[in-house]
């Protein structure tokens, strides 16, 4: 009935993913990206109770700061608007970093230690509790889990002719990931038909893999390069699935309405 | 998801889907567009400050043999299906 999917990963970190899908339609694409933005929660400080600032800054502007910090976030642990409680108790003299939050519950911690809050010079202190809490992207943007997420078409390179003799020698810049359909004529001997090649392997340069070609870039149809990274909440795999999962939801939803 | 429908005729549908924005309303109008029997899918949605009318209208129309409603269920199916099969693909390759 539906297609089949196709995917493929060009570059698959924890934090950061590139990976071709195919066929895929531009409003699905589109759909899933948005989810990923929007859609899929992570916990975040909302609510902040100072104890003791003696900081050279104000409790609000602490609390954005505060806001501001990822928290890993499992799956399917929490409902959307639960809380977990961190505390944070430094003197100075010393910075006070995201690392020294301490969390009621060890699934909820910072996902990275090294931000720092504030620096704390001599006599002064900070000790506040604060309230974290599982929302989505729509609320606030502290809440987005997918911080760089894009796609782009699939590009293929067409050789149409030698380079003019006396024409310009500039170059040719494409970013993005080509899949190679010259292997006959690229620099890289090793080229096969059909290789998912990322721009960045010939310093986004077409010129420098295919010396002294007349080139056409085109599009392929319904195959998207997504881009995705996160903030650290979890995994770009959780970020995906979770964002795919939100949208079968929805459907589900739909479908139960209606035939009611 | 809370529907409330606006217009109904054997083979046209107007509904409100609340509490949706492009995000869904996309995916579920190019699904629809896929799906058989469906001549015409679109949704209309006004920004959040016009005041007026702000939740998503979905319109449908179809192929005399086929009802509406049954056609946005289908659509609604599509969706799921679609969901599952990138999960699947996404899944084995990663």
């Amino acid at each position: 009935m539906t297609e089949e999917y196709e995917v493929e990963f060009v570059d698959l970190g924890e934090r950061e993913a590139t990976f071709l899908v195919r066929p895929i339609t531009p409003a699905f694409a589109n759909g899933i990206r948005r989810a990923m933005i929007a859609d899929v929660p992570t916990f975040s400080i909302d609510t902040v109770r100072f104890i003791e600032n003696s900081s050279v800054m104000f409790d609000e502007q602490l609390g954005l700061r505060l806001g501001l910090v990822p928290l890993s976030t499992p799956p399917g642990e929490f409902e959307e608007g639960e809380e977990v409680t961190l505390s944070l108790d430094v003197e100075g003299p010393e910075t006070a970093y995201s690392g020294d939050l301490v969390a009621s519950d060890p699934m909820v911690e910072p996902a990275d230690d090294n931000i720092p809050i504030i620096d704390l010079k001599d006599g002064q202190r900070l000790e506040l509790e604060a309230d974290a809490v599982l929302d989505s992207g729509r609320e606030h943007a502290k809440h987005q889990g997918g911080v760089a997420v894009s796609y782009r078409h699939l590009q293929t390179v067409e050789v149409v002719g030698e380079r003019g003799e006396f024409a310009a020698d500039d170059p040719h810049v494409l970013r993005g990931v080509i899949e190679e359909q010259e292997a006959d004529a690229a620099a890289d001997a090793d080229a096969q038909n059909g290789d998912l090649v990322p721009t960045d392997a010939f310093d986004n340069d077409l010129t420098n893999r295919y010396p002294e070609k007349e080139l056409d870039v085109h599009d392929i149809e319904d195959a998207f390069v997504f881009n995705v990274e996160t903030d650290g909440s979890f995994d770009v795999e959780t970020l995906v699935l979770e964002a795919v999962g939100s949208l079968e939801t929805r459907a589900d939803e739909l479908k139960e309405a209606v035939q009611l | 998801m809370e529907l409330r429908v606006i217009e109904k005729a054997d083979t046209m549908l107007s509904i409100e889907v609340a509490g949706e924005d492009h995000t869904f309303m996309n995916v579920l109008k190019g699904a629809l567009l896929e799906t058989e029997g469906v001549t015409a899918a679109t949704y209309d949605v006004n920004p959040e400050q016009s005041g007026g009318q702000t939740e998503p209208i979905l319109t449908i129309k179809t192929e005399e043999n086929v009802d509406a409603l049954d056609a946005l269920e289908d659509g609604a199916e599509r969706v799921i299906a679609k969901s599952q099969n990138f999960r699947e693909a996404f899944e084995a390759a990663a």
